[in-house]
């Protein structure tokens, strides 16, 4: 990741099949409720021909964080690489960041206000919360940290089809932008073939 | 597929379906059921501009991706590609060279497809004839076009008509043995492809050896143990030869005719015990009749890592045993996908709490029944060993006596290396580099030799042997009324001695074909032909002058074995067109039909079943489960999906009924069955048919039998099992259910207190 790289996700729309990988992927990692959805995966239009479509949604970790704005107790923060968490002993489960957000990205527990998951969750990036890193307290109020082990967020390493990217935005516009410029062009094959098969000369 | 020419597997693979011009999928829903293997497909919309069609009774998500989409009558596939070769052939969009040289009975098809013009396929089908005519014009001139199918093809009484059809007309296009194109059969689980080759099925040994007595001779003496003492396990010398029943069946076998059901043919007696190892069998057609088999038995064993709902469906209250089986992470070895390359799988964990793997249950049940020995010996024989590693050992076993789909060079060592490896292999093509050179991923059967790279398009004849070309195999004889059945000159693979055709190598033609002359050492070593030539000198010879040992011959368009020759439309035996029963009646009936007599013509015209059972049932699988949902349901997550089961029926249809979106309907089957779902709102579905999924059980027409898990075992969701209501009805030849074009009658059901 260079200095300035910012983390977004990107939802390939030809690419979605809507098989809900992400979605259950991110849940079963970060152990949530079935009622907390980090992610999920809506169609459009369903069964109608030539109009049905599927996207995976979840925090879009904006950079000039509506959410963050709203906070009467100001619990949330940026990090350097563009990551919207926020502070869930500070969180008071009030769902201003809700009315704010404009991906209903913010999620309440069903069951009182000290659900497993704390007041108010959403998704981290799989980036872990305010408490020591890695720690037990961390993973049990914000699930797997697994950018600071240096992997790639759980949901898109699961992605089937590869339609859900996530990263430093540079580096998806490249992703995006080599699907868009191979249109057309034939399988990619690498370059190389054999002069040898079968242990002699052919 | 085996009787067009040669083997019944996956052509080509799911990578090199970035190579097609055009994608044709009949009865396959890719998207639901490999959508890992999917991104393929979409890669191949991408970057080849490949123009996907999707033919199926419903609008799948894979139709969401689709460039067509056509909504076909459930059971009609074969009026619809008749209606397809009628304008190939009628506008000459035809492959003639390739039909000429490389197809035996084009001609007969022809005949018959002149009879499907576009307006009779659309009375059939439902397919409006404007699109059977753009879909076809696509398909014929997009360049090279695959062909995909799965389980909505072949689970019809016509399914083995289906599959043979369907090869039919990408032979007729040219589209086989190239990249790009071939029939691209979807496997629906993992390792099926594995299964099917180690003689998962009732009328073949490993390896798709017959039952003749040659076979079990070779096998015999391939695994250490005397004829004799094999064909004493039988009844009788003659039970050795005869097929078994099969997995859609077995329950006949139990209820053994009585009260009405299908007599049997076993030796006078009825199944009486049932072992049950990692098989979903709530998820086979005509579940009452299962329960009613499994209530008959004196014992049944479940061997599963979950509680297999076997259990509970039964009333059956003594000897019913329930083994806990460890999962694939808890042991390790090869696994076949769906592309016949194989894969080796390491334990992950050891097996927890007291589960045990497959092969520890099974060697000790050998014990138990005092055959150990004989059922291990084949593991030692390699090396002469006085013991064996597993599943090393097993893996070499396989190697050394699987001749027929090629396995010789699956050895452990080499399995292992590839998997070790897979970062230095080309996605698409499959080919290695670096070290890995000369070789392709998981060397994809027939793999020849301990060097053989393996095959990766099968009949592809642009590649030399050694690469993994060949012709179509010699199967069906030299000739057939009088018309040579091999392949004519100039389509011999890349780099063959042959310029053309050859018949399959044995010891007697050995030296003629291949105008070498053997030593006496080697004379004295071969084997009778090449399936069972233990020496492999046959294989080896044939690899050195550029030849497969299976021949090089014509594929056929005509199975003269078969009771149809040619495939034929023939309704479903439940068919909403009684009109059309008249004109396309089904077979008659059969005996001994894997053991049991089987209805085809009486069942079909019993009463005409569209009066009371007006709407078409089509079933399938959701994306977060498989088979009968056993380990899916189990998950909190995957279960948290679909927690419940349902149904997908048309607001027009539904609204006929009375049956509001999430209420309960009652859906009636033809066998007098019923289940009790919950009707969700779709627009996937016609306003004539409904769509069920089949990985739910644990209640059963109306009742829930969930209290009887044994404590914490139950699933995190439970419903009705479809096929509860999948009708009766079997394919000819493959006795395969036919559980993709039944009847069914619907109605509201009350909400009771
Ligand atoms: S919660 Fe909503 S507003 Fe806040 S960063 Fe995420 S997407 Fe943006
Ligand atoms: S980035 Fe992590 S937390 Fe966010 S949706 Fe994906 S898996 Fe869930
Ligand atoms: S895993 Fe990928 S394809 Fe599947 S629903 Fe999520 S984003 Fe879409």
């Amino acid at each position: 990741m260079g200095e300035f790289a910012r983390l977004n996700f990107y939802c390939d729309e030809h690419r979605c099949i809507n098989c809900d990988g992400c979605s259950v992927a991110c849940a079963e990692a970060h152990e949530l409720p079935e009622y907390i959805s980090r992610r999920k995966v809506i169609t459009m239009n369903e069964g109608i021909e030539n109009m049905e479509y599927s996207l995976s949604i979840a925090c879009m970790h904006c950079t000039d964080a509506p959410c963050q704005q709203v906070c009467p107790v100001d619990c949330f923060y940026i990090r350097a690489d563009g990551i919207v968490l926020h502070d869930k002993d500070k969180c008071i489960g009030c769902a201003y960041c809700l009315y704010a957000c404009p991906f209903g990205a913010p999620q309440f527990p069903l069951d009182g206000a000290f659900g497993t998951k704390g007041v108010m969750d959403k998704c981290t990036m799989c980036a872990g919360g305010p408490e020591e890193t890695n720690s037990h307290e961390e993973r049990e109020l914000y699930g797997q940290n697994r950018i600071s082990e240096g992997k790639v967020p759980v949901c898109a390493a699961m992605c089937s089809t590869k339609a859900l990217l996530v990263g430093d935005s540079a580096k998806i516009s490249d992703i995006y932008r080599e699907r868009i410029l191979s249109k057309g062009h034939g399988a990619k094959t690498q370059p190389y073939g054999w002069d040898v098969a079968y242990g002699k000369k052919l | 597929m085996a009787n067009t020419w040669g083997y019944g597997a996956m052509t080509n693979s799911l990578g090199d379906i970035q190579n097609a011009k055009a994608i044709i999928i009949f009865g396959a829903n890719p998207a639901v059921n490999h959508p890992v293997g999917f991104q393929h497909f979409l890669k191949a919309q991408e970057r080849n501009n490949a123009q996907m069609i999707v033919v199926d009774p419903v609008f799948t998500k894979t139709a969401a991706k689709a460039d067509i989409y056509v909504r076909i009558r459930p059971g009609t596939d074969i009026a619809f590609m008749y209606g397809m070769l009628h304008l190939i052939f009628k506008n000459g969009w035809e492959d003639e060279d390739f039909i000429n040289d490389r197809v035996y009975a084009m001609d007969d098809i022809k005949a018959e497809a002149a009879k499907w013009t576009p307006e009779k396929v659309s009375d059939v089908t439902g397919v409006p004839a404007e699109k059977l005519i753009q879909v076809t014009k696509l398909y014929a001139s997009a360049g090279v076009g695959t062909l995909i199918w799965a389980m909505g093809l072949t689970q019809h009484s016509i399914g083995s008509s289906n599959t043979r059809l369907a090869p039919i007309l990408q032979l007729a296009l040219g589209n086989m043995g190239k990249e790009g194109g071939g029939t691209n059969i979807l496997r629906g689980h993992d390792n099926v492809q594995g299964a099917t080759d180690m003689g998962c099925l009732s009328d073949t040994l490993p390896g798709y050896y017959g039952l003749s007595e040659g076979s079990w001779k070779y096998f015999a003496s391939s695994w250490g143990v005397d004829f004799e003492w094999l064909q004493g396990r039988f009844k009788s010398s003659e039970w050795m030869g005869k097929k078994g029943f099969t997995l859609a069946r077995w329950w006949a076998g139990a209820i053994n005719g009585k009260d009405g059901n299908d007599q049997i043919h076993n030796a006078g007696t009825g199944l009486k015990n049932l072992f049950v190892m990692g098989n979903g069998i709530t998820s086979i057609a005509q579940q009452a009749k299962v329960k009613e088999g499994l209530d008959n038995l004196d014992m049944l064993v479940l061997c599963d890592p979950f509680v297999n709902e076997a259990a509970i469906l039964t009333d059956k209250q003594d000897d019913v045993f329930i083994l806990p089986a460890a999962t694939q992470f808890e042991t390790s070895g090869t696994v076949v996908a769906t592309n016949r390359s194989v894969q080796w799988r390491t334990k992950v964990v050891d097996p927890l709490y007291e589960s045990k793997t497959d092969q520890w249950i099974m060697f000790e049940l050998a014990k138990r029944l005092g055959f150990y020995d004989e059922f291990t010996a084949g593991m030692k024989i390699k090396e002469n060993k006085k013991d064996f590693t597993w599943p090393e050992d097993a893996t070499d076993e396989i190697a050394r006596i699987i001749k027929t789909i090629g396995l010789t060079g699956w050895t452990a060592k080499r399995v292992k290396s590839h998997t070790e490896n897979w970062h230095m292999f080309d996605q698409i093509s499959g080919r290695g580099y670096g070290k890995m050179k000369g070789e392709y991923y998981g060397l994809p059967w027939p793999c020849w030799t301990e060097k053989h790279s393996g095959s990766p398009v099968l009949y592809n004849t642009d590649r030399s042997v050694a690469e993994g070309g060949m012709g179509f195999r010699n199967r069906f004889g030299l000739e057939h009324d009088g018309t040579n059945l091999l392949a004519e000159d100039g389509s011999a693979p890349k780099d063959s001695f042959i310029e053309g055709g050859y018949p399959e190598i044995n010891k007697d033609n050995i030296e003629k074909v291949l105008g070498i002359t053997l030593t006496e050492d080697e004379k004295a070593k071969i084997g009778k032909n090449w399936k069972v030539d233990k020496s492999n000198i046959i294989v080896e010879k044939c690899m050195e002058k550029g030849l497969a040992p299976y021949g090089n011959a014509k594929a056929r368009a005509k199975v003269w074995t078969f009771p149809d020759q040619i495939p034929m439309h023939r309704e479903p035996l439940h068919s909403p067109r009684a009109d059309l029963v008249k004109e396309f009646p089904s077979y008659e009936d059969k005996s001994n039909h894997f053991r049991v007599d089987t209805k085809y013509i009486s069942k079909q015209t019993e009463q005409e079943w569209v009066k009371d059972f007006p709407i078409n049932l089509v079933t399938g699988r959701l994306v977060n489960m498989n088979g009968a949902g056993m380990e899916n349901r189990a998950s909190k997550y995957l279960a948290a999906l679909s927690p419940e089961m349902f149904c997908q029926i048309h607001p027009d249809l539904a609204g006929k009924y009375g049956i509001r979106d999430k209420s309960m309907m009652w859906i009636h089957s033809p066998e007098g069955t019923k289940i009790k779902v919950k009707a969700k709102y779709s627009f996937s579905v016609s306003e004539d048919r409904i769509f069920i999924p089949f990985h739910f059980a644990g209640h059963f027409q109306g009742e829930d039998l969930t209290h009887k898990f044994p404590a914490g075992t139950a699933p995190y969701a439970s419903g009705e099992s479809a096929n509860t209501v999948t009708n009766y009805g079997y394919d000819i030849v493959t006795q395969i259910p036919e559980t993709k074009g039944g009847l069914c009658r619907i109605e509201y059901a009350k909400e009771e207190a």
